[in-house]
This record gives structure tokens, sequence and C-alpha cells, in this order.
């Protein structure tokens, strides 16, 4: 099956290569298989094949979570609470995180027809209860590990459905794009995860352009804090300003890009110049923006033309060409990228 | 003898700022032979967990005349001895 010429949508073959029943084998088998080819990634690059997937992994296997408690200790992973189809323990950071996982999931493999963050079925697995007074949310290249947040600043990072799926995001991109974690191509990876955070928020609450708060980590702080959010794609550098934290430093041009050696480069600073991008494009499109917009950046991080070390220059003319590739040169689309690159003066 | 500590990173992306006064036979003794070790250190081959690992928080030491740039996930139970103390305020 040439990838241009599937009529079946991505997710119907994720539903059938998930099938577990002996009549349907042989249509199950052929879903895998198709959905091997419609991917890209896994048709073009043979490192994609070598990724650390289990063995007997199944393409399109069907979702799979492991939630594991840490106790407050910093160990990894933890013992396991609930596995998939568990019913809910009653522990909120538990249960948030499970939830948190189904809602990416669904995003992924209902709208882009991946399968899990690798596009095989990868088990999703996240530790909560990480450390004592832990303030932090990170993927560690196999899980996303949560703290309960030192109470201060911070309070239990569960709690933002955004935060779940910036790090699960992280995933993804260690799958697809695998962009270096520092300066610019680290940014690019960094934004990729808020606006996936963000899209999968917006699915799952059902939120147009403009019903969205474009906010990532929104009650995440303590009421202690002065902000609503870590971050907000829509208007970088206004999501708090505090008396003890200062304010939020993210930039949303290139004309106030930030040179640093903290953050890895300011891997978390500069990355608003790529998701104002984002939300300019979302926004001149309407509706919802994980169907066009959305749409876009996935094809974009998932078609090869994305490396490693990509600068935002390189991003901005891989999800031009994405724009076009899926709906047309002359499409609204295309057009809205386009202006978006130019307004936060990454293109001319 | 003054120690700065200044830790970027995270999922947050916030840049807080720690310090404390040790001694200096303190520094001597416990906190300069360390950085001393980590700064000369050769750099050494980053293992793949520690390659894919996002978010994770880099803490930047600074005692006296010497400073040390450490990512979390290489703080041992000294380094997070001294970090706990300067959150806490203490003055050692």
């Amino acid at each position: 099956m040439h990838p241009h010429c599937s009529i079946v949508p991505p997710h119907l073959l994720a539903h059938l290569a998930a099938v577990d029943d002996p009549r349907h084998a042989v249509a199950a088998r052929a879903a895998r298989r198709a959905l091997v080819q419609l991917d890209p990634l896994l048709a073009g690059r043979e490192e994609a094949f070598a990724a650390p997937v289990p063995p007997r992994t199944a393409v399109g296997r069907p979702l799979e979570r492991r939630i594991s408690d840490a106790g407050g200790q910093e160990i990894l992973p933890g013992t396991l609470v609930r596995g998939e189809g568990d019913a809910a323990t009653g522990d909120a950071a538990t249960d948030e995180a499970y939830d948190g996982l189904g809602a990416t999931d669904a995003l992924f493999r209902q709208v882009y027809g991946r399968a899990s963050i690798d596009g095989a079925g990868l088990p999703l697995a996240a530790t909560v209860h990480y450390g004592e007074l832990y303030d932090n949310a990170f993927w560690d290249g196999e899980r996303m590990v949560f703290g309960d947040g030192d109470g201060d600043v911070f309070g239990r990072f569960t709690r933002s459905l955004t935060v779940i799926s910036h790090e699960l995001t992280h995933g993804f991109t260690q799958y697809s794009t695998n962009l270096v974690y520092e300066g610019q191509s680290g940014a690019l990876n960094e934004s990729l995860s808020d606006v996936f955070g963000v899209l999968v928020e917006q699915h799952h609450l059902g939120q147009t352009v403009d019903q969205a708060s474009w906010l990532v980590g929104e009650g995440v702080f303590t009421d202690q804090v002065q902000g609503r959010a870590l971050r907000s794609l829509a208007a970088p550098g206004t999501a708090y300003d505090d008396d003890v934290l200062g304010r939020d430093p993210q930039p949303a041009t290139m004309s106030d890009f930030v040179i640093t050696t903290s953050d890895n480069g300011g891997v978390h600073i500069n990355s608003g110049i790529p998701n104002h991008a984002f939300y300019l494009t979302a926004l001149h499109l309407g509706g919802y923006a994980w169907e066009r917009a959305g749409r876009i950046w996935f094809d974009a991080a998932v078609g090869g033309g994305i490396q490693a070390n990509s600068g935002f220059r390189l991003f901005a003319d891989v999800t031009q060409e994405a724009a076009r590739a899926r709906f047309g040169q002359d499409s609204a689309e295309h057009e809205a990228v386009r202006q978006a690159w130019a307004k936060v003066e990454v293109t001319g | 003898m003054r120690v700065e500590i200044s830790r970027s990173g995270g999922f947050a992306g916030m840049t807080r700022t720690w310090s404390l006064e040790v001694s200096p036979a303190e520094a001597e003794e416990r906190w300069l032979p360390l950085a001393d070790r980590a700064a000369e250190a050769p750099q050494e081959e980053e293992s793949r967990r520690e390659r894919d690992q996002r978010d994770r928080y880099v803490y930047h030491i600074v005692i006296g005349y010497q400073e040390v740039t450490l990512p979390e996930s290489r703080l041992d139970e000294p380094w997070k001895e001294l970090i706990e103390r300067a959150r806490r305020g203490s003055t050692g």
C-alpha cells in the first residue's frame, strides 16, 4: 500500500490492527502492515525499526497504561498501582496520570492515527509521588515522572492535563525527530511538547481556538504565586508575574530571543517563539486547532524533514512544506503557516 | 565562604537561586574538593538514559573561586545536602 493511496483512515487501521480475534487475524495483520507503511517515519527510516520497542510489540497494539507509585522516594519505577482497565484507585495523582495518558493517546491515535508515542503501541508508563516535596515533572526516556510539588510554589503536577501531555509528547519526539535538547533544537523539542500538550487538552474538552486557554500548566501553582500558568502560547511572557519568582521570560518573536547558557541554552524560554507561531497558525484557521494546524505540525514531526539539530528556520520551512503537501500551494493552511513564521520573525 | 546555587530548567523552566555561608574550614574539607573533582573530571560519556531525559533541572554551584555545573541526574548525596541547606536558608 502506498502511503498516499490509503482509503482506510489511520484511526480505523489502528483499531483493526488491535483486533485480537483469530477470525480477523488476516485483516489485523494487513492493518498492522498498512500502519507501518502509512507512517513515513516507520516506512522510511531504519533507525525507527531499531528504536527500543520491546519484543513482540505489535504495531497498532491497543492503549496500555501502567501507573507506578514511588512512595515519596527517588526511585524508579516504584510499585505498580494501576494497570490498563483497573478501577480508579482513589489516589488523585495516580488517577489523574492514568486519565491524562488516555487523553494524550486519544489525540495521537484517533486524530493522527499513531498508535502510542512510538507508532507501534508502546505501553505508556508513569510514576507518581516521586521524591519528597519534589517540585518537578520530567520524562526520563522511558516514563514520565511526577513530583507532588513543594506545596510552596508548586502543587501536584498531575493537576494539569497539559503537564501530562507535555511529558508524554517528549516521548513522541524521542521516537520521531529526536531533536537535540540544547539551544534552538531544544527549544523546538520543548515547543512540540507545549503544542501537543495544549492540543490534547483542547481535544479532550472539545474546545475551539477561541475557547481554549492556550496555557501550559494551569493550576500547578499554589495560591501563593501570582500567575495563571507556566507558559502561554497565545501571549508568551504573560503567564506569571510574581514578586518572588519574577516574570515569565518567554519571548514571542526573534527580536526578543534570549541568549543564555542556563536551561540548556534557554530551551524552556525560546520555545515561546515556535509556540506563538503555532498559535498564530491555529488562530488564522479557526475551528479546532488539532484538525489543521495540529495536523501540519504532526506531519512535519513525522515526515523526516526535521533533523535532530534543526533550528527554527528549518522547522519553519518544513511546516510550510507540510502544509503545502497536505492542503495545497494556494491553500489557506499554507498561507496561515507562512504568515505565522513571518510574524514571529523567523522568516522574512 | 559564600556558596551560590542556581537551578535552571525543569518543566517550569524557571531559574531559582539560593545561597548560604559555610565556614572556610567546611568549604576546604567538604565542598571545594568535591567541586574540584567535578570540574576537573573528564566529561563522562552520557548514558542513553541520561541523554533522553527531558525537563530535568541543571544546577550551577559557585563556591568561592570554584564553580561547577551538574545535571540533576548526577547530583549525589553531598550535593543534595548542600542544596537542601541553601533552600532552607541555613547558614551551616
